[in-house]
């Protein structure tokens, strides 16, 4: 009611939904699990999508947020229900990386899932405070002189930036220190406050400091440069060819989704993923809005799966 | 409930209290042994549930040797079998049901079932009042707060 | 300041922003009454809402949400033992045994009273002392918090009202469910017997099931609790000249313990309104008036929550980083509006900046203005038969608990925690230590790991680092004057402690 009510309350707002009564799929409210907390990347992005399909499919579409254990809670209770098209789960980059880094998950990564379409692609940015290094290069020369005397603050030990931070020491050869925090932001409040050198996250957690001239953005991830960074140069370019991280925001399902159930929903995924509110709002959090066939999402999280379990693997990190 | 006898309470009752705790810090120990130490410079994932575990087996050694020796440590009241049993009971039929059944079904379940809690429960007020019950509940999560639990789940 | 805060003061003014202040507050207040269902479930449910509404109004509806829950909050905890938001638990110590002693509305107007005057401290360092807050708050580094942790956890064991023995063994506890969960530092999972718990323990389900279902299971019996009295009389509503006169000083205190504890990312509401309750406990005349319906013990709580609820949002609008979860989502709305949340908000986006600072000045007195006259209605609530009451507070408590992670393994837990809190009351064990050590114990042992982390193990980083030393100088003087007063203060052993009644 309190939704509704303040929907309403401008009456500028014309949120009439387009009550199509339609015979087949869907005929009941669908939802988007998704295993994050509330407001983070994942939340967030769920309900962009879930408010423009509501009004796309003609009935509700609701977020339910199934935190824990690195969203595996999620993709295990997402496995396990009905492939009818009514549970729909938003994936992020941590479900590949989940994939190496837990010993027994109660689902198989991607034989479970039915892969629908990338929602969104971004890549992870390296700063360092403003003036501390004059590029990439001259960080890595400090770091390789010597060793152990750059710390990189991260959100938390087996986050996609963590590993990226590690993917960085094994592609250069330089020995970092790696100290987990809080989430991002308690990471870069460490930034500011001089207890680590460098963070490895977002574009939504940097870009704010890298505007007010707080921060230097040394380098981007992504193999080529990124649209709206292009004086930032890549890792690939620079210290490690090679180089090529980016994480996504997917929609996937259970494995065994009914053809046409699949059809409609990837449709409906790819006009919604072409409304400019969309885009711009993917866009303000800091990603490319894109999406893909289901056979492309797949080989995406296939690819990264086994780019993940390597990257463990070498920087011996604790497997739960 | 009815009141205990009105002597002192026995040297078991009274070593109850410190011996669930040791028991507690007995077991965190157990689990937790195998979790890798480190030192306190650098600490492993087990050297704080060790460490925390061995100072609750120092207190409740401590609380146990107290309570022993004090004659007049004040005496515990019946426990409340019957809120303990319906009460455990309304909650862990919402956790069975809500998930398969929806939200409406559990509360229903739920407020009738902890109604008997209290001994003079009738089962007609009890039908009334969950009924009134379930419908403020659903009128108030679902319409008013709009949280994303479906009413009724489907089975399948 | 003051000029940009008439400038504040003029967009919140305007009829179609000031609708979205009484919104959010009133929302917020309604959601702080049920018991868990937070502000967080709630921002994120009126998130999409956002995409229709500019920054300015998105962001005065959200924060009045945030802290509008904290009036709330003391509400429930004061009726019914139960609390609403996890920084009220403090809340229920004295103010449940003073609604027990027929003095509800009493309770009712101090907390609302108390909770306005912290709110309105808070806004005001707020406007001016934000960027200066924001200085010392970056130099709270990982040993400063490990050493503020540590004064914390000493005085966390005077919370108690029995024999300290037994709190400090309480707060050893709450550190150990602090434990469960995958280890910060490394990630190992530790006591986690299934992928629920890889998380840790939701501190809602220990809150509401060590006060909140402990308390029914212990009185659903019939006639297990006799009705409190009903004062309802505006006399009985207002405090007493004396007690109104001793009601300053806490307030104050917890004003400005609250104040530094919002300021400071990561600590928040729940620790401030402990530390404040733990100061006033400690420098008392009366400690042993604490816990059982002591005025100081409820008010200076509620000043520190509220508070630390708007000071909360200095490294929000100042840095763009959000001290807790809910301040992350209402930088989320930000973001979705296309406003970089970071240290150029204040220039670039002046009117939205001021008008959020100005709409908490307007939203607290909005707040006071209509929990005055709820009191009267609030307590009527107690005039229905508890055996009424407590089926529908049980399906509050679960539906709140299941709302907020969709977990029906806190709902088990919930209950667990409440036969748990049952049985230590029985065994003349108190709930709050635990809460305050399973809150503090894992910020202890992160912040201590991290610190070796970062200096290589060097201890001597703790005196090297002028703010740690201090908060060790602090914690040390605690100590000495500890022992020392206990030595003067020798005397046999007085005979029954006292027993919780009820």
């Amino acid at each position: 009611m309190f939704r509704t009510l303040m929907t309403t309350l401008p009456l500028t707002i014309a949120l009439a939904l387009p009550a199509v009564a339609q015979d087949s799929f869907p005929d009941r409210a669908l939802r988007i699990v998704h295993g994050f907390g509330p407001g983070g990347n994942a939340d967030t992005v769920s309900r962009i999508m879930a408010e423009q399909m509501t009004q796309g499919l003609g009935q509700p579409v609701v977020v339910e947020s199934r935190p824990g254990a690195g969203g595996t809670v999620a993709s295990g209770y997402v496995a396990g229900e009905e492939p009818d098209g009514y549970t729909l789960q938003l994936l992020v980059g941590g479900h590949a990386v989940a994939a190496g880094l837990y010993n027994e998950l109660p689902y198989d990564s991607v034989e479970d899932f039915t892969f629908l379409s990338t929602v969104g692609q971004f890549p992870f940015f390296v700063a360092a405070r403003a003036g501390e290094y004059e590029s990439i290069n001259a960080l890595i020369e400090a770091a390789l002189a010597e060793p152990g005397s750059i710390v990189i603050g991260h959100s938390g030990v087996g986050s996609t930036q963590h590993l990226t931070g590690e993917l960085l020491g094994l592609e250069t050869g330089a020995e970092f220190i790696h100290v987990p925090y809080q989430g991002g932001a308690a990471a870069s409040t460490a930034l500011m406050g001089g207890e680590v050198n460098l963070i490895i996250d977002t574009g939504t957690v940097i870009r704010g400091q890298a505007d007010a001239g707080v921060y230097d953005i040394l380098a981007v991830t992504s193999a080529e440069r990124w649209p709206g960074y292009e004086d930032v140069p890549t890792l690939n370019e620079t210290v490690a060819e090679g180089f090529d991280v980016i994480s996504w925001t997917a929609l996937g399902a259970p494995a065994g989704l009914p053809e046409d159930v699949e059809a409609t929903l990837s449709e409906e995924i790819a006009r919604v993923l072409e409304l400019e509110d969309v885009r711009g709002q993917i866009e303000a959090l800091g990603a490319n809005p894109q999406g893909s066939t289901g056979e492309e999402l797949q080989a995406l999280v296939e690819r990264q799966i086994a780019v993940w379990t390597e990257v463990i693997d070498s920087a011996e990190i604790e497997r739960r | 409930m009815t009141p205990d006898n009105p002597q002192q309470p026995t040297a078991l009752s009274r070593a109850l209290s410190g011996g669930v705790l040791m028991a507690v810090g007995i077991g965190m120990l157990v689990i937790g042994w195998s979790y890798p130490v480190g030192q306190l410079t650098q600490m492993g994932p087990g050297y704080v549930p060790r460490a925390i575990a061995i100072f609750i087996c120092v207190m409740a050694a401590t609380i146990l040797v107290i309570d022993l020796r004090s004659t007049d440590v004040a005496r515990s009241d019946g426990l409340h079998w019957r809120g303990l049993i319906f009460v455990s009971a309304a909650m862990l039929i919402f956790a069975t049901l809500v998930d398969v059944a929806g939200l409406v079904p559990s509360m229903f379940l739920a407020v009738a079932v902890s109604m008997f809690a209290d001994r003079q429960a009738k089962p007609l007020t009890v039908l009334i009042y969950t009924v009134l019950a379930t419908f403020a509940g659903w009128l108030l999560f679902l319409v008013i707060l709009e949280l994303p639990i479906p009413a009724f789940r489907r089975w399948s | 300041m003051i000029d940009q805060f008439l400038l504040g003061l003029s967009v919140v003014l305007q009829p179609d922003v000031l609708i979205y202040a009484f919104a959010g507050v009133f929302i917020g207040q309604l959601i702080g009454v049920l018991p868990g269902i937070g502000a967080i479930t709630a921002i994120s449910l009126l998130l999409p809402i956002t995409f229709y509404l500019d920054a300015t109004a998105s962001m005065i509806l959200l924060a009045g949400i945030y802290y509008g829950s904290q009036y709330g909050g003391s509400i429930a905890s004061i009726l019914l033992n139960l609390p609403g938001t996890p920084s009220s638990v403090v809340t229920c110590l004295d103010g449940y045994p003073l609604a027990q002693n027929g003095r509800a509305g009493l309770a009712l107007f101090v907390a609302a009273f108390s909770s306005f005057i912290g709110g309105m401290i808070g806004v005001s360092i707020l406007v001016l002392a934000a960027i200066p807050m924001t200085t010392i708050a970056l130099r709270f580094g990982a040993p400063e918090y490990a050493m503020l942790v540590v004064l914390g956890l000493l005085a966390a064991s005077l919370i108690g009202t029995g024999s300290q023995l037994r709190s400090f063994a309480m707060v050893l506890v709450g550190i150990a469910l602090g434990v469960v969960g995958a280890d910060a530092t490394t990630g190992f999972y530790r006591f986690v017997a299934m992928p629920e718990l890889a998380d840790g323990i939701s501190l809602v389900s220990l809150a509401m099931g060590l006060f909140g279902v402990s308390e029914i299971i212990r009185h659903a019996t019939h006639h297990g609790r006799p009705t409190p009295r009903l004062n309802l009389k505006i006399r009985d509503i207002l405090p007493t000249r004396a007690e109104a006169r001793s009601l300053g000083g806490p307030i104050l205190r917890g004003s400005a313990i609250g104040s530094f504890f919002g300021a400071l990312p990561g600590t928040g509401a729940a620790i401030a309104s402990f530390m404040s309750y733990a100061t006033e406990k400690r420098f008392s005349r009366t400690p042993g008036k604490f816990g059982k319906g002591h005025l100081p013990g409820l008010s200076a709580p509620e000043a520190a929550n509220n508070a630390a609820s708007q000071t909360g949002f200095i490294p929000t609008l100042t840095l763009g980083i959000p001290g807790d979860a809910v301040m992350a989502l209402i930088i989320g709305a930000l973001i979705l509006n296309g406003i970089i949340p970071g240290p150029r908000l204040m220039v670039d986006q002046p009117l939205l900046f001021w008008g959020v600072i100005a709409s908490f000045f307007v939203g607290n007195i909005i707040l006071l203005l209509i929990n005055i006259p709820l009191i009267r209605l609030w307590v009527l609530l107690l005039r229905i038969p508890y055996q009424k009451l407590y089926p529908i507070i049980i399906v509050m408590i679960c539906v709140g608990v299941y709302s907020h992670r969709t977990s029906v393994v806190d709902v088990v837990l919930t209950l667990a925690f409440g036969i748990v809190g049952y049985l230590m009351k029985s065994y003349r064990f108190e709930p709050a230590p635990v809460l305050l050590g399973f809150v503090l114990g894992p910020l202890l042992e992160d912040n201590f790991r991290r610190t070796m982390l970062i200096y290589r193990g060097d201890f001597l980083i703790f005196v090297e680092r002028p703010i740690s030393a201090g908060l060790l100088a602090c914690t040390t003087a605690l100590i000495v004057f500890s022992v020392y007063s206990a030595i003067r203060n020798r005397r046999p052993p007085a005979g029954l402690p006292a027993k919780n009644e009820h």
